[in-house]
């Protein structure tokens, strides 16, 4: 996934050299590429975050199309205000790379953890939010992302789990969802975005569920949720970021207006994680291991069989 | 008729102060013959053009002083008196702070220290195409107290952005106090000397000894950026605003509209 990233900011700056990579000092070996095809493309901007995303609104403002990379805890979230009014304001073409999203960084605590950064960036207008799940959707959303020519945050969480897709898409249409997995109309749909898609297909091997990646987070489109309520029974959400203001929220907001039904959010309950360990020690720690979630699913499932008020 | 005459945009100034009841008179007026002197002798814009792709960018990175900046654009002909009188009626489009979707101002500011970062990327930007643009970025002297102002000045030496002016509205006033009590700031030009830029200090209300520096830093250091510390008073051309901070936030009465008009001795700015 992290090459398919590599490989498609080279092609776009090969064929557009008004496309700068701007790194606060991050992405050692991930630039190798990059620093090898286009040199004068790329600026390290030093350990200055904020800066790099007021100077990122500048280059647009005179033709320039940055590419503004960091990890999740620092581009979006130290930088949200800069993203609000230096860029999406003025709908200026910057695409924000916000990598190692969720507990990747699992080691090292939640100074360099993001679990709050969907919520963040889905209130500010004319940002585009998108989240791929693996290297074809990754590849499609950084083309996405520099064709739609206006402000995009694109979220880049556990990079190595695997394909969802059985091979490349050819491109995204904005806020549609990808069905990955088919299954019986009796049992929940699930849609997951980013590093959950991977987790969703690995419980659908036991558990017969409708399967969607939602690589947009924002915006998500309407008549795709509805859809996906009306051709299950209920919904499960899926993400690696917490369950308040991020692909639950988005759903429920859908769904809650349009197309009434159960919904189980599934994600980071509202706190940071607690301990040091490995991701997946992690996602344990925080109920979004497959058990867990495989054991989630299978309840709602019960609770919709028992309920005829949530079915109705 | 001489344009950008200090009097006359203060008027200016006052008429859409009062005609909104707003705040944030003072640190405009400290601004006046920066940005006479900026906009008579410096900024090109190529047919009159505020967003001709080969102007000079002005960018008021100290948002609360825009009503200078409006005093300015009514000069050029950009704004006209209904724009002055309609200040801050619903609907209307010019705002308390600096807002990039008018026509003649460059970014949104008022949040501190967005401004400079922008114009350093613009800097950047021009030099990356090999024009002969200039980026003028005003910041406040609180202002200074933004770590992106720091941020955005390292980069900008890094860079060697000799395209770059910033000019600190050095009216030793924020908020809350003076910088000297609130945050003290020490020695300006030496700080900004010692980050890599070309620096000079100057009386920011004496309109030729701005000019001379202003033409001074460009022709010296071609591979640095500029720095021109404006020593200014906050509230200046109307005595009883002078260096007198409750005018960041008081609104002007019938009276004190009427005096501060009479000390300016300038016959009705609009036309």
């Amino acid at each position: 996934m992290r090459e398919a990233f590599s490989n498609a900011l080279v092609r776009l700056a090969l064929a557009d050299s008004k496309v700068l990579l701007l790194t606060g000092d991050h992405g050692y070996s991930l630039f190798d590429a990059f620093r090898k095809s286009c040199p004068d493309q790329y600026i390290n901007a030093g350990i200055a975050e904020q800066n790099m995303v007021g100077m990122a609104a500048g280059l647009a403002r005179v033709g320039f199309r940055p590419f503004v990379y960091g990890l999740a805890a620092f581009i979006p979230i130290r930088t949200v205000e800069q993203i609000k009014l230096d860029i999406a304001h003025d709908d200026l073409p910057v695409v924000l790379l916000g990598d190692g999203a969720g507990f990747v960084y699992s080691h090292l605590g939640t100074s360099h953890q993001s679990t709050e950064d969907i919520a963040c960036t889905r209130a500010i207008p004319q940002l585009q939010v998108l989240s791929p799940a693996d290297r074809f959707e990754m590849t499609a959303a950084m083309d996405y992302a520099y064709a739609t020519n206006g402000p995009v945050y694109l979220r880049m969480g556990k990079a190595d789990l695997g394909d969802v897709h059985p091979g490349p898409i050819s491109y995204l249409q904005q806020g549609r969802l990808l069905k990955v997995c088919d299954g019986q109309a009796d049992w929940p749909g699930l849609i997951a975005t980013g590093s959950m898609v991977r987790a969703a297909l690995d419980i659908a091997t036991s558990l017969d569920l409708m399967i969607w990646s939602a690589p947009f987070l924002k915006p998500l489109n309407e008549d795709d949720v509805r859809a996906a309520a009306q051709a299950t029974n209920g919904l499960v959400t899926l993400e690696e970021h917490s369950v308040l203001g991020g692909l639950g929220a988005a759903v429920t907001e859908i769904t809650s207006e349009h197309q009434p039904t159960r919904v189980l959010r599934i994600g980071l309950p509202d706190r940071f994680s607690e301990h040091c360990g490995t991701y997946a020690y992690l996602l344990r720690e925080n109920g979004l291991d497959t058990d867990t979630v495989r054991n989630r699913v299978e309840t709602f499932c019960q609770l919709l069989a028992t309920n005829s008020i949530a079915l109705a | 008729m001489t344009t950008f005459a200090p009097a006359r945009m203060r008027r200016t100034v006052l008429e859409m102060a009062y005609a909104g009841s707003t705040v944030h008179i003072a640190c405009a007026f400290s601004i006046i013959e920066l940005l006479t002197v900026l906009y008579r002798h410096h900024l090109r814009y190529p047919n009159n053009d505020p967003r001709a792709d080969g102007r000079d960018y002005l960018v008021l990175s100290k948002g609360h002083g825009v009503m200078a900046q409006y005093a300015c654009m009514h000069e050029l002909g950009w704004l006209k008196d209904s724009h002055i009188q309609s200040y801050f009626k619903d609907g209307t489009d010019l705002k308390g702070l600096s807002d990039s979707r008018v026509p003649g101002l460059e970014v949104t500011s008022g949040s501190l220290g967005h401004g400079f970062s922008v114009g350093v990327g613009i800097a950047l930007g021009l030099k990356r195409k090999g024009t002969d643009q200039k980026v003028y970025a005003i910041v406040g002297d609180g202002e200074l107290n933004e770590g992106p102002i720091w941020e955005g000045a390292l980069v900008a030496a890094h860079h060697r952005l000799e395209n770059l002016m910033l000019i600190v509205d050095k009216n030793g006033f924020q908020a809350m106090g003076t910088t000297d009590d609130v945050l003290a700031l020490g020695d300006l030009p030496a700080k900004f000397s010692s980050f890599g830029f070309e620096t000079l200090e100057v009386d920011g209300h004496d309109e030729a000894a701005i000019d001379a520096a202003i033409r001074q830093l460009w022709a010296a250091g071609p591979t640095k950026p500029k720095a021109l510390i404006a020593r200014t008073v906050k509230g200046k051309g109307v005595s009883f605003m002078e260096s007198v901070n409750l005018w960041h936030y008081t609104r002007l009465d019938p009276q004190s509209f009427a005096a501060a008009v009479s000390e300016l001795g300038f016959p009705g700015a609009l036309k």
